[in-house]
């Protein structure tokens, strides 16, 4: 079943007095199916992150349209938004972006908070995640007193604390040291196994040599594509890096 | 380097913060007029001319002393906010190769910059609009206006002297900071989290134990000379209160808020209550400060206006009658006999005849004053100064029912063991009064009469007495024996029709003939006055308190202004990125705005709310001196309360709303660059 599809999409920016436009997408076409663990590679301005915002609802496509579960965003109106961003998407940073006023509890609870749930289920809801993720010990702290990856490890928490239908994650191991990368990695392919659908934009190799498939972003179009298979990690690892080779020789020729 | 960068970089330093740089040299500026105002004004030669001129450059230098220890506190405060802002840019230079001493010299060009801006402007503009605020002053006073225009060369040069040490003061403030602080951690200054407030139980409820004292002080005052002696303790603990409930108590508040789960995690309080603990926590102190301030400037201002407004009334409740002419007599000497008062009628009358001055309802009245302890309903003679013991002072004052007769021409009747009381300033419940031996039944309590005017100028309360047999009631406080005195008087007083000129005359001439004495009046001594001779007097000493209120005023109040602007500011940049990360997280836009609009509602009502119940609270307390100002006009004393509170209000709602628009335009800005 078919979660996110996404048509023709397209994205202009004009500056404020009509001058000069950009085309940070030109025709954006691809689909995730239910469960599937997608990343999504490109180079610094590929146009990776206006995608992830127009997914999430944050900005606008200046054409095409976006189906999340058979619902256009585009059809949801503004004052909407948020809500539907609440109960059905979450979102994983690289800057983790957890509130400092908040202790690490008090930042997993923000959106069911949000959403009205009853503060007797709380407690609830975040046990079983936070002993997955292994912050059960860090809840009571706040956010500048841990880690970069044991932040995002929160952040993780309170993406997926709502059960979204789509986990999106834009660059999340960008500010991690290697090994909290590695951890944060296997927290990924973790939930992804337990059925969480995953859209991670990113341009480390290794972030999506764990992905069941990879799609290449190249100025503003999806310019190639990957499947796992029965491959290992590394074995994707290599194939990735080879098509980036490719990708960029044909970008110099071009 | 050359040497023309520093300066260079000083003025791109101040240009390109003009958001934070602008508001601190327009007070710069503002400041240094007002000094330079006071100043000159103070040693002004015009004040000489003006009724009552001798009091006035006293209390105008006051002001400027005031003035002085206020700016050096609130530049340094506000030079902090610079400062902390500044670091970061001084980090990244410092990174990029400048030593500590060439950023010293960045920050001296910077101060000179500043300094002259501030002294020439405020100068400037002082000797521009001083001549407003002289003709302000001469209005209050009603004095004749001169329309010279005058540089005082003193005053500036004062101004000067005193601002160029509060710049260098400053100057070396920042030195030391920027020093201090190392270049990596000032880049990363502003990235780094910051701890979570902690609440600090003991402050927040001293604070409120401290302010109930002090509230509680204030309101149970009852004498005026208490007030005098409570005043600065109670002012004191009150500031400090007022500090340790919004810097301590507010957060121990949000705190307990969160404590209770089920109240916190709502959508409605979940982020308001975390969110105000930090807001509390960095803008306690400011909040605090605005609030000490509005109170200062809500005290003033109500209190003198009440006193310009009310001057008349004072000068009525201090001089009954337009003049007034008292003998004293000594202790075993006599004189209250009718034979020695009829002289000294005479005398008087010969006076008022030979200036040709219009006499309208005189009267002429004998009383006995005794100072001295009431205990229950026992009033004994001071054995000693009764100035330690100051909930039982009073003073006693006998006259006979005839002569209050005669003076209020009212009939009443007592028997001999009767009297009548009346204390205007205390509530007396007894059923009787004991004086020596004898003890008068209380027939009744009579209103506040005038006749008295000099008690009405004393700290502790006065009780009249009206009895049938005056000489029984001397006497019989006459025997205990004190080395405090018994004043017997005789005081003929009347109103006149006459101009004021006229009246003055008499007191001169009345004086003159009192010199003389050819008569053989017995007497100890004698006063007289007249109400036209001291009307000039109250009016220049009560217009200028009234005219140095105000401009205090307006320096507290831009003081409170820049606060709430410079809090608004930080406070943008702080929620800037959190606005960003709630609407990521699932808040709606006008979610955000309805929450940090209700937050920011509570933290400028706050000052706003304590001011107005620290005013409450005083309330008591000003009308109690008041009274030492001659000044029992409570309804006057209300109204002027109650209008200089609401205009407060509107006007602080006002900046509210101006220093609110640049704290969502940082937000917003913020918003562009991040899309």
């Amino acid at each position: 079943m078919q979660i996110l599809e996404v048509n023709g999409l397209r994205k202009v920016y004009t500056t404020r007095f009509g001058g000069a436009s950009v085309e940070a997408l030109k025709n954006i076409n691809f689909s995730v199916e239910n469960g599937e663990y997608v990343a999504i590679m490109g180079e610094s301005g590929s146009g990776k992150t206006t995608l992830l915002n127009i997914l999430a609802g944050l900005d606008k496509p200046t054409s095409g349209s976006v189906l999340l579960d058979g619902k256009d965003l585009a059809s949801i109106k503004e004052s909407d938004r948020a809500a539907f961003r609440r109960d059905h998407l979450g979102f994983v940073f690289q800057e983790f972006n957890l509130l400092d006023t908040f202790s690490v509890e008090d930042n997993i609870y923000l959106p069911l908070v949000l959403a009205g749930v009853p503060q007797k289920e709380l407690g609830a809801r975040l046990e079983p995640i936070a002993a997955r993720l292994g912050i059960t010990e860090l809840l009571k702290k706040y956010p500048y007193e841990i880690s970069g990856g044991q932040k995002q490890r929160a952040a993780v928490a309170r993406a997926i604390i709502t059960s979204p239908r789509l986990l999106l994650a834009d660059e999340p191991t960008g500010a991690l040291d290697s090994k909290a990368t590695d951890e944060l990695l296997r927290v990924f392919s973790d939930i992804s196994r337990s059925g969480q659908t995953i859209l991670m934009v990113t341009h480390s190799v290794r972030a999506a040599s764990r992905a069941g498939r990879v799609l290449f972003i190249k100025d503003g179009e999806v310019y190639h594509q990957l499947y796992r298979g029965n491959l290992t990690d590394d074995q994707l690892y290599q194939k990735i890096t080879d098509a980036l080779t490719v990708l960029q020789a044909g970008g110099e020729q071009a | 380097m050359t040497h023309k960068l520093y300066p260079r970089l000083a003025w791109q330093g101040i240009t390109k913060n003009k958001r934070l740089y602008l508001p601190f040299l327009l007070t710069c500026v503002g400041m240094v007029m007002m000094t330079y105002i006071l100043l000159s004004l103070a040693s002004s030669p015009i004040l000489k001319t003006f009724p009552g001129g001798d009091t006035m450059p006293m209390i105008l230098s006051l002001g400027s002393f005031v003035m002085a220890a206020f700016a050096v506190l609130f530049l340094f405060y506000t030079n902090s906010f610079l400062i902390r802002r500044r670091n970061r840019e001084f980090g990244l230079y410092n990174i990029l190769g400048m030593g500590k001493g060439n950023l010293a010299k960045v920050l001296a060009c910077e101060t000179v910059i500043m300094a002259l801006i501030s002294i020439v402007g405020g100068e400037a503009l002082g000797i521009a609009l001083g001549k407003l605020f002289e003709l302000l002053l001469v209005n209050i006073v009603d004095g004749t206006v001169q329309m010279d225009f005058t540089v005082s060369g003193p005053a500036a040069a004062m101004t000067t002297i005193l601002y160029l040490a509060i710049f260098a003061l400053l100057f070396l403030r920042s030195l030391v900071t920027v020093c201090r602080t190392n270049a990596a951690a000032l880049l990363r200054s502003e990235a780094c989290g910051e701890k979570p407030p902690k609440a600090n139980w003991v402050f927040g409820l001293g604070g409120f134990l401290i302010l109930g004292a002090a509230y509680y002080i204030a309101v149970t005052i009852k004498q005026p000379l208490t007030a005098l002696a409570v005043f600065f303790i109670a002012v004191l603990m009150v500031i400090v209160a007022t500090y340790l409930i919004f810097i301590s108590g507010s957060v121990a508040l949000c705190r307990a808020l969160q404590k209770n789960k089920r109240y916190y995690y709502q959508k409605n309080h979940f982020i308001s209550v975390s969110s105000m603990a930090y807001r509390m926590k960095r803008n306690g102190a400011g909040l605090a400060s605005i609030c000490i301030l509005a109170t200062m400037v809500l005290v003033m201002l109500s209190s003198t206006t009440c006193l310009y407004f009310g001057k008349e009334d004072a000068l009525r409740t201090r001089y009954p009658t337009d003049l007034s002419v008292e003998l004293r007599f000594a202790k075993d000497e006599g004189g209250m006999d009718e034979a020695n008062i009829a002289i000294a009628r005479g005398m008087i009358e010969d006076v008022i005849k030979q200036d040709g001055l219009d006499v309208q309802g005189q009267f002429d009245i004998r009383s006995a004053w005794f100072s001295g302890l009431l205990t229950g309903n026992t009033f004994t003679r001071a054995q000693e100064s009764t100035l330690m013991d100051y909930e039982r002072a009073v003073d006693l004052t006998i006259l006979p029912l005839e002569d209050y007769t005669r003076m209020t021409g009212e009939r009443l009747t007592l028997e001999p063991d009767e009297a009548y009381f009346c204390c205007p300033r205390m509530t007396y419940t007894q059923p009787d009064l004991r004086i020596g031996e004898l003890t008068y039944q209380i027939k009744g309590q009579l209103p506040e009469f005038g006749g008295f005017g000099a008690d009405s100028a004393n700290i502790t309360p006065t009780i009249y007495l009206i009895v049938p047999d005056f000489d029984a009631a001397v006497n019989a406080l006459r025997t205990q024996n004190t080395r405090y005195p018994v004043v017997v008087s005789w005081q003929y007083s009347f109103d006149s029709g006459s101009p004021d000129e006229a009246q003055i005359a008499f007191l001169r001439d009345m004086m003159g003939t009192f010199a003389d004495n050819r008569e053989g009046l017995v007497y100890a001594s004698y006063t007289v006055e007249s109400i036209a001779s001291n009307r000039e007097d109250f009016v220049g000493t009560y217009g200028s308190l009234f005219f140095l209120a105000i401009l205090l005023s307006i320096v507290f109040l831009a003081a409170a202004v820049l606060i709430l602007y410079y809090k608004q500011i930080s406070e943008g940049y702080e929620d800037q990125a959190r606005f960003e990360i709630m609407q990521r997280v699932g808040m709606t836009k006008t979610d955000i705005r309805k929450s940090i609009n209700s937050q920011l509602l509570l933290v400028f009502f706050l000052p706003l709310l304590f001011a107005g119940l620290h005013l409450g609270f005083a309330f008591p307390f000003i009308h109690k001196m008041l009274m030492l100002f001659n000044l029992t006009n409570l309804k006057l004393l209300i109204g002027t309360t109650v209008v200089t509170f609401a205009i407060y209000a509107v006007f602080y709602t006002l900046v509210y709303r101006i220093t609110s628009n640049s704290y969502y335009s940082i937000v917003a800005g913020a918003k562009e660059e991040h899309t």
